[in-house]
Order: C-alpha cells, then structure tokens, then sequence
C-alpha cells in the first residue's frame, strides 16, 4: 500500500509539473503562428513556421495528456456510470483501465518502432537497436528528415512522443492504483 | 468470419466499453489495436495506432482546436459575455419577449467567438437564464432559448466540430465554416421568429421591462452598443485576412486567440485566476480531443482497411434497395437515436468512418452534409428523454428549473430546428451558396 501512495505521489507531481509547464505552449503556438503572419509582410515568408506549430501542438497534447488524464479531463460516456456508487465506478474502472493500458502500450510499441527508424534502423529488432545505440555497439544511421523545405529531422519529435506516452502509461497505472486503493475503502 | 461481421463485432464491442465509463479514447483505441493485431499480425497491427499521430500532426487544421477552446474560455470566464448581455438587455427591453430574442441574438455572438456549443450554454444558464427569470419570463420558454441558441456554437464559424468532419470527411475546414454561416443565421432568425410570435400571442410570456428599467442615459446605452462591437471587432479580425486569403485558417485562429486574449486584458478582466483556469481547461479539453482523435483514427483506419464500408453500401443499395436519400434519411434518425446516449465527439468519431464515406459514394456533396450532420446532432442531443444537452441543461441551470421543464421548453425548439434542417436538405444552396461565391467554383 505505502508503495503505491508513493508511486502515486512521485508520478502525479511529475505528470502534474509537466503538465502545468504545457498548459503555457499555447501561447508558443501563438507566438510561432503570428511570427508566420509577420514574416509575410517581409521579403520572405518564413518555412519553418508551419511545422514548428505543428511540432508545438504535438508537444502540448502528448506532454500535457497525462495532466489532464490526472485532472480528469478526459470524457466518458456517463449514462450509466454517473449514477454508481463510488465503490462501484473504482471496481469497473480498475478492470476497464487495462484496455486503457493494452492501448497505450501498443501504441508505444509503435512509437519505438518508428523513432527506431528516425535514427536509421530498418530492421524489426528496435528494442535492441537503442541497447546498442547505449552501449555503443550500435551507431545511428541515415537520419530521416521531413520531406518538407525546412527538412527537420524527426528524430526529436519521435523521442518526445516515445516520452510523453510513457508518461501516459504511468499516469495510467497511477488512476489504477487510486482505483485499488478506493476499493480497499482508503481516501484518496 | 466476413468483413460485415468483424465490422459489426468491432461497433458492438466498443459500445459494451463505451458503457463502462471508460474514458471514450481508451476505449475506442483498444478496440481498434486489438482488431488490427488480429487482422494484421504483429507488424502492420503495432504501427497503425502510432501511424495517426504522425496522420494528427500533419493535418495543419488541427492547430485551430486549441486556438478556439482558448478564446471560448477567455469569454466565459474573464465575464467579457456580461457586457454583452447588458446590452441587449438594455437595447432590448422594451419589446415584448425582447429578452429572450436578444438572448438569441448574444448566443449568435457568443458562437462567433467560439468553437464549442458547451460555452454558449454555460453563458446563457448563468447569466441570461436567472436575469430572464427574474424579469418574470416564462422559465419553459426561456431554457428552450438557452438551449436552442447554444446550438448555434458549431454552426456558426469557428466550429471545432466541424473540423473534425472535416479532418476524417477530407474535405477543406474554410468551405465548411463558409456553408455554416447562413444555415446558423437561418435558424437564428427562425428562432426569432418563433418567440416573436409566441410572445405577441401570449405576451405574459415575455413581459416588457418597467418603465424605470429601461430609462438609461443615452451615454450608457451607447458605451454597451459599442461593448457588442467587441466580438463582432475579434470576428471581423480573425476572418477578413483569412477569407481574403492573406493568411491560411491556422493563422487566423491565433489572431482570434490573440485578439480575445487582448480584449480581456484590455478591460481588465484578466485576472490572475482567469489566465489559470482558461490555460488549464484549454489543456484539458485539448487533449481530450487529440486522444480521441487519435484512437477514433485509428479506428477507422482498420474501417478502411476491411472495406466495410463498400460492403455496407452494397448492402443497402443493391440488397435492401433503397434509393440514395431513402439512405440519407435513415441516417439522420439513426442520429437521434445515438444523440441520445453520446456526446458530440463521441458520436463524431464513432458515426464518421462509417457515414461519411457512405455519402460521398452515394453521390452526395460533402460539404453540404457537413452542415446537415451538424443540425442533425444539435437536434439529437436535445431530443428527450436522453439528450447530452439536455443533462447540461439541468446541470448549469438554476434550481427552480426541472428536469421536466427542460424537456417540455425545447419541443417547439426542436420543430424550428428540424425545419431549419428540412429546408437546408430541399435547398442544398443555402448552405452551399456562401463557399461557392467566395471560393468560386
């Protein structure tokens, strides 16, 4: 029980400081889309404002999701569950998070995959690419760039989105363990 | 097993979930990795889910989203909608039922500045609804008003729901803005109509304000006036550079952002409170959306990849025989029925894979039914017994409303509606009209 208060303490302040950084990016975004409007009125229209705006949304909702896992701000179809005891609503969802959770690992499955790529591995085996990448035994190759004129590498924006779904399994697990612990009868 | 049955297995197993209570994304997200590990194996069923959120990223429109939920938060909670209200109030007053037609005509405001039919809600339950109450306003009619306005959000440019239609329809955001403009103003003007009518027929309705109300100074009631220029000034601002193509649709919902944004500050309502919780909610909802998106993509790309919607169709036209709009027809009811249990994303995400492609095959434009589906939700949603709008309704709304009130006001609402909806189906070029002037075809 102590250990999952303290799992739950250490990745709620973590998602929560992270997400509270976020809730700022939207003014990033205005920042980088009204630079776009006045770099129009110059010689040259900028190229990189339409992807940096892009990469900022991409950041804002992966980085800040797990704030708002936390904050609740995730709907759900409340016909029936609205009206369920507290007990009840932490049982269900103790079971349902799991698909929850099935999701969100297939989805990093992929994510890892595919940053796997950005880094120049083609091959199926990407866990092991990066334990090379680590240990030295691996090197990056032909690094993938956006096929775009500003051409960007993608690798970052693939580790940020590795990052922030991790983050997203975890706040994930946290919900699980608030859920456990309220059918235990304890407070949250 | 056949295409139609995983198809139907697939719609049947995310609704069991849906009903958990399971957040709406992890839901629909579970059911279509797991569909596509089963299809597909291990390769092509692991990169389908991550595969949107490169599709998501791309997709530049999508930028407009938060822009939008911003400056939707920044109205409702720095109280610039207030002012708005005083001044139909005041310009208002003296007509019978000139309240709850100058309600309509803040929710047409409200929805400019906005993407969401939430906030027009929220604003019209708490600041037009108890002052209506007060001034003796029958309080069926006046929540009818509140509700039917409030659906005007996403009729009226910028609409997040449109949007989404038109990320998974693949259809251009700015046609789709341009066709809702005279459907929403129709229907605000039928609305109109309607209480004008009522209230002359029965003007204990809609009672005219006392003498002493409606004596303001003449500086007074031209300082309000000018107060209602501010959102049509942020509207004005934000489409006339983008309708003159001198910046793309992104760019102009920063403006608006940025606009809205100034325009509290400006008043000094941008409190330190206010920043914390529109900067909060915009994340929150932000991401709500983009998860669902995500999963619903996901979807509906497995959808695609079993080709269930040319089996549907097949289905239909060839095996039941039904004629193109018999179809169109039944998929409006099918609407009503599923208002009544979802929630306008929800029902987006889990109605647009299947549908949307079914009209376009069926020959119908696009565009147009985006602003049919639009009505059609709005009517759905407050269709009782079950209705999401409906519970909103009685969540925001002042005790002395019931449940049963709720129901019984928005009746005549929904005739407007579907009237609204009638003619928009007979004559597609109310709707079309606008973006094939300004776009020219």
């Amino acid at each position: 029980m102590k250990l999952m208060r303290g799992y739950i303490a250490a990745v709620d302040t973590f998602n929560g400081g992270v997400g509270r950084v976020m809730t700022y990016g939207i003014f990033a975004m205005m920042g980088i889309l009204l630079w776009s409007i006045i770099s129009k009125f110059g010689d040259q229209p900028s190229l990189w404002t339409l992807e940096a705006a892009q990469f900022a949304m991409v950041a804002y909702f992966i980085l800040g999701g797990p704030y708002a896992l936390q904050m609740g701000s995730h709907v759900r179809m409340d016909l029936f569950y609205d009206d369920w005891s507290l007990r009840r609503k932490a049982v269900t969802d103790a079971i349902t998070v799991l698909c929850l959770l099935v999701y969100l690992i297939v989805l990093l499955w992929g994510a890892i995959g595919s940053t796997a790529y950005s880094l120049g591995y083609f091959g199926s085996d990407a866990i092991g690419f990066f334990i090379g990448l680590i240990s030295g035994a691996e090197e990056p190759g032909t690094l993938e760039r956006s096929r775009t004129i500003w051409r960007p590498y993608m690798w970052p924006i693939k580790v940020l989105l590795c990052v922030g779904i991790v983050m997203m399994l975890m706040q994930a697990i946290s919900e699980l363990f608030k859920d456990l612990l309220r059918i235990r009868g304890e407070v949250i | 097993m056949s295409y139609e049955m995983i198809a139907l297995l697939m719609f049947a197993s995310m609704m069991v979930l849906l009903f958990s209570g399971q957040r709406v994304f992890g839901a629909i997200g579970f059911v279509a990795v797991v569909a596509a590990l089963l299809l597909w194996g291990e390769r092509g069923g692991f990169d389908i889910a991550f595969a949107q959120t490169i599709k998501v990223m791309r997709w530049y429109p999508l930028l407009t989203v938060p822009m939008f939920v911003f400056m939707g938060y920044i109205m409702s909670e720095s109280g610039i909608a207030n002012d708005l209200y005083r001044m139909f109030h005041v310009w208002m007053g003296g007509i019978s039922g000139g309240l709850a037609i100058g309600t309509i005509g803040l929710m047409v405001l409200i929805s400019a500045m906005n993407g969401l039919s939430v906030a027009g809600m929220a604003i019209g339950a708490t600041i037009a609804l108890p002052e209506l109450l007060r001034r003796g306003y029958d309080k069926r009619m006046v929540t009818g008003v509140v509700q039917a306005g409030s659906s005007l959000g996403i009729l009226v440019p910028p609409s997040v729901v449109l949007v989404l239609y038109a990320m998974i329809a693949r259809q251009p955001v700015g046609q789709l803005w341009l066709a809702g403009v005279v459907p929403g103003l129709m229907m605000a003007a039928m609305f109109v109509i309607y209480i004008a009518l009522r209230c002359k027929l029965n003007p204990t309705l809609g009672p005219v304000l006392p003498e002493q109300e409606r004596k303001i100074p003449k500086a007074e009631k031209y300082r309000l006036l000018w107060s209602g220029l501010l959102p049509l000034l942020i509207f004005f601002s934000m489409m006339v550079p983008f309708v003159k193509g001198w910046t793309s649709l992104v760019e102009s919902s920063a403006i608006g952002a940025i606009a809205a944004f100034s325009a509290a500050v400006f008043k000094g309502r941008m409190t330190w409170k206010v920043f914390d919780t529109s900067l909060k909610n915009t994340l929150g909802i932000t991401c709500m959306f983009m998860w669902i998106i995500l999963a619903a993509l996901a979807f509906g790309a497995v959808f695609d990849g079993l080709g269930a919607v040319k089996a549907i169709e097949s289905l239909f036209t060839e095996k039941l025989g039904l004629s193109p709009w018999m179809i169109l027809i039944l998929m409006q009811l099918s609407f009503i029925a599923m208002g009544t249990f979802l929630d306008d994303t929800a029902m987006l995400v889990i109605v647009a894979p299947l549908y949307i492609p079914l009209v376009g095959s069926l020959g119908f434009d696009l565009i147009w039914y985006g602003v049919l589906y639009t009505i059609t939700t709005q009517v759905a949603y407050m269709t009782p017994p079950f209705g999401y709008n409906l519970f909103l309704m009685r969540a925001m709304s002042p005790p002395e409303i019931s449940l049963s009130d709720i129901y019984r006001s928005i009746i005549p609402f929904v005739l407007v509606m579907i009237l609204a909806l009638t003619l928009v189906m007979v004559f597609p070029q109310i709707a079309l009209w606008l973006p094939e002037t300004v776009y020219g075809k």
